[in-house]
């Protein structure tokens, strides 16, 4: 029986511990946002947090995250950069088919955390690894500088915020 | 010379927009299906598309199917309109299969060659205008005024100051008779079509919620992978699968028509028992075959002249005048659509029906293949419409449909099926292959005199005959179906020509002398319609040829292609608009320009593509987009179109090709069939022309000009013509 945290749940599980996390989560935990795109770590469309960090999950191993925090669209924040990265992909009508979608926001929600204000050479670099067919590409590059500047821009509303307080 | 003359009326096969079909269409089964439209008490539904319930909700059935292109955003927006009421306010459901969602271009359930909005705008208005005036009648009669007193503002009927919901009256509007004549809005009056608006699937999408059929979960349902020939034709001779089934949480190996599938509790037990299944195959007619091979048989029919297809005046004469000429060679790989979501379906054979969830280009035709082969009468099968995790064209055929119900009926268990990402890559269907030949002339004063063109490779219309014939007539026994497969088979060697196979060779551009020749050559790869379908090819061959001309004529190459569209006014006028941008353009230093421009699926499109040459690789920066698609219904969408089908064709153009190995299909997965990622997407600017003619499609227009764009590009670029796709490869081997 191996067990990890799932979108803040502990969950546990008796599969195979060579089954990838995505068909676990999908097939034996029923959330089904996490695509299956390519089975080889090639498309990005599964990709998931494993503690904080995005992982493709279909090319890794129930064993691999025994005892981890694993995140999926399902359990994005409500709230700040899910959020603000939801409600830019909306704004901009990103998705066309919309496949790849729980991914691509899986993928740039683990940057805009650990680089608020990535260049457009970082976000690139960020975001190569998850393939859209349907070319959102200009649209998903959009979505996330709009959805930087937001969280920016509340940044500083709360900041100034924090200082009449303290006023 | 866009008018067909009688004679190539009749050599041209017209399946792609049905035609072919309807003419062989056999009355359906006796009693009329029901609608497959959930109702309870004091709901109102009135027809297939809306209903309307007492809590004011208005749900919009959608007869054509989401696969990214934005058909519920778009549809939902001219029933909406004609109703006026906000399409935010509508429902949008995806429809079950019923004759009366057909497409009215095609009389078949069926969503593709980019007409759904051209096809449904009338149809749509008309039945949102009709339910407005229905509600206006009941209004008057319900307040006691006369209609004329009345108008509508968003869901509302208004009287003065007064306003009331359109839900106010549903009783009433049930007992009257829904107008049979109608005044349709006018395009002044338009308060929601022309605007453009975030889609209406935005959300679902981006909050991982939006079910697609690898979504579905249903009670006792089983997971079945199918283990298929490596090479095309090959069948099962036997099989072991002790190993398959020792594999924890297989439950049975089935052999199947197209395969041996293996079912288990679970995807990844499946998929795991698939790899330990031994299977025999048998010989197949296309053992060891290679591209080169394939590519000399291309050439052997290419030389060898294939069927005329178009002639008018004397080429032959005219190219001997010429003052100059340009003689080129192309080629176009085998591609696959490789949409995100690889084929899926559930489907469950119960005694006396059955049910398939899953996202298809046909709906209805889904549910006549699995009443075909679970041994029902269509009436029986309930089918259940997803999302499509994209399409392409590769959802109109349902091999996979067809293969889970072969399962369910094997094992009486709820299947879901999936294939692999490898299974989607190596088992079809593809794009089909092209060698093509122009041979052009100039005259004197650097106009176009001659324009002998041909291609050579397989045809689309067989294998589509071949799938969709069993789905769109289930009563016609399979011996027939053999029959009128063979016949299409033999019609396309030496009779009639595949217009599929040829369209956009030789259609927009003025030329006196004109000839386009046919060359049949199957080797059963099954191949079927590909996003844009011929045109995605020719336009290729057609575009870059257009370049060298205007070269040897001496010419702007944008000016040269003006010339010759006087007869083409709409072509001309985007032309003339990316001629704008080619004339205000100054690359960037060591970048340039391409241009090409192409007319598909009734709407023009002209694109200016900004290339570079960096250490071998090529860069495609940014991409100007010109498109006329009549009225515009969401400008947003469209514009989403052409960037996407701009990207798709940057994959094909810059990195696609399926390539064959001793018979069998070398590429597996996205290492080495590589789609286009996000550091590698242009910029793109689409100007849409103002336009209130009639919509015409924008799912596949923007496709065909890329290619040639990037390579009339890399030809300044680097001084070398190329015409092989794809272009890296082209341009590494030049």
């Amino acid at each position: 029986m191996l067990r990890f945290t799932l979108n803040g749940q502990t969950v546990e599980t008796d599969l195979a511990p060579d089954t990838p996390l995505l068909w676990a989560v999908r097939d034996q935990f029923m959330l089904k946002g996490s695509k299956f795109g390519c089975g080889a770590g090639l498309c990005g469309a599964c990709t998931m947090h494993v503690d904080g960090v995005a992982q493709k999950t279909c090319v890794l191993p129930l064993a691999a995250v025994a005892g981890k925090a694993v995140t999926t669209i399902e359990g994005l924040d409500p709230e700040g950069v899910g959020a603000a990265l939801q409600a830019a992909w909306v704004a901009e009508s990103v998705s066309q088919c919309g496949y790849c979608q729980s991914g691509q926001i899986m993928a740039a929600a683990a940057l805009l955390e650990a680089n608020p204000n990535p260049t457009e050479a970082e976000l690139e670099t960020a975001m190569a690894g998850n393939i859209c067919r349907c070319g959102c590409y200009p649209r998903i590059k959009n979505a996330i500088q709009s959805a930087a500047a937001t969280l920016a821009q509340d940044a500083l509303f709360t900041n100034a915020m924090a200082e009449e307080v303290s006023a | 010379m866009s008018t067909l003359s009688r004679r190539s009326f009749l050599r041209h096969s017209a399946l792609a927009g049905g035609g072919l079909l309807v003419a062989f269409t056999l009355p359906g089964c006796s009693t009329p299906p029901s609608l497959p439209v959930p109702r309870e008490s004091g709901d109102f539904v009135p027809n297939a598309f809306l209903k309307f319930t007492a809590d004011g909700a208005v749900h919009f059935y959608c007869p054509r199917d989401e696969m990214g292109q934005g058909v519920t955003t778009g549809l939902t927006t001219i029933v909406a309109e004609g109703l006026d009421m906000a399409p935010q306010r509508l429902t949008v459901e995806l429809a079950g299969a019923h004759p009366d969602y057909a497409n009215p271009g095609m009389g078949f359930q069926v969503t593709g060659g980019s007409t759904s909005v051209k096809e449904h705008f009338t149809q749509l208005m008309t039945v949102g205008c009709q339910m407005r005036a229905l509600f206006l009648a009941a209004a008057a009669q319900d307040l006691g005024v006369a209609e004329s007193a009345l108008t509508t503002d968003d869901g509302m009927i208004v009287h003065g100051e007064n306003r009331y919901p359109y839900a106010q009256f549903l009783s009433t509007a049930a007992t009257l008779p829904v107008p049979e004549t109608v005044d349709l809005k006018a395009a002044a009056d338009y308060r929601w079509i022309g605007t453009a608006f975030p889609r209406l699937d935005g959300e679902v999408k981006a909050t991982g919620k939006a079910v697609y059929g690898i979504d579905i979960d249903v009670p006792g349902m089983e997971h079945a992978v199918v283990v298929r020939p490596p090479v095309f034709g090959a069948k099962v001779v036997r099989y072991d699968d002790r190993a398959a089934k020792s594999v924890a949480g297989v439950r049975t190996v089935v052999e199947i028509a197209t395969g041996v599938a293996v079912v288990a509790e679970h995807f990844w037990q499946a998929k795991k028992g698939a790899e330990a299944l031994t299977v025999e195959w048998s010989a197949s007619p296309l053992d060891g075959a290679t591209t080169a091979s394939l590519r000399a048989d291309y050439a052997e029919a290419l030389a060898a002249g294939g069927e005329e297809a178009e002639s008018t005046g004397d080429v032959a004469a005219a190219l001997a005048g010429a003052t100059k000429t340009v003689d080129l060679e192309f080629w176009a790989p085998f591609l696959a659509h490789a949409p995100m979501e690889p084929m899926s379906a559930v489907v469950h054979v119960k005694g006396d029906s059955a049910e398939l969830w899953a996202g298809t280009q046909g709906p209805g035709p889904a549910g006549a293949l699995v009443a075909r082969h679970a041994g029902l009468e269509p009436a029986q099968v309930m089918v259940h419409q997803t999302y499509l995790g994209g399409g392409f064209g590769r959802r109109g055929t349902l091999t996979h449909v067809v293969e889970a119900t072969q399962i369910s009926k094997a094992t009486g268990t709820p299947i879901k099926l999936l294939w692999t990402r490898e299974d989607d890559l190596r088992g079809g269907l593809y794009r089909p292959a092209s060698l093509m030949r122009i041979r052009a002339g100039l005259d004197d004063d650097g106009r176009l005199a001659a324009w002998d063109a041909a291609r050579a490779g397989s045809n689309i219309t067989p294998e589509t005959i071949r799938t969709s014939l069993p789905a769109l007539l289930p009563g016609m026994p399979d011996g027939v179906v053999d029959f009128m497969v063979g016949l299409t088979d033999r019609l396309h060697q030496g009779w009639v020509v595949d217009h599929s196979s040829i369209e956009g060779l030789y259609e927009d551009y003025a030329v006196p002398n004109l000839a386009v020749h046919h060359a049949t050559k199957e080797h059963g790869i099954p191949v079927t319609f590909w996003r844009s379908v011929g045109h995605s090819y020719t336009a290729f061959a057609k575009e870059v040829t257009m370049d060298a001309l205007a070269e040897a004529a001496g010419q702007d190459p944008v000016a040269f292609r003006l010339a010759h569209l006087e007869h083409n006014p709409r072509l001309a006028a985007v032309v003339a608009k990316a001629q704008e941008a080619w004339n205000g353009w100054t690359p960037a230093p060591g970048r340039h320009l391409g241009f090409a421009a192409h007319h598909s699926f009734a709407t023009s499109v002209a694109q200016v593509a900004e290339v570079s040459v960096e250490d071998g690789a090529i860069r495609v920066h940014r991409v100007f987009c010109a498109v006329d698609c009549g009225l515009a219904v969401n400008p947003d969408i469209v514009r989403a179109q052409m960037e996407g089908a701009i990207m798709y064709g940057l994959t094909a153009a810059l990195h696609g090709r399926l390539d064959f190995e001793g018979g069998a299909v070398k590429q597996s997965n996205f290492h080495d069939y590589p789609i286009l990622r996000i550091n590698e997407a242009p910029t793109v600017e689409v100007v849409i022309m103002e336009s209130q003619e009639a919509p015409t499609g924008v799912g596949e227009p923007g496709l065909p000009p890329i290619a040639p764009a990037v390579a009339n590009a890399l030809y300044r670029a680097t001084g070398k013509r190329l015409t092989e796709l794809p272009l890296s490869d082209a341009l590494r081997l030049a």
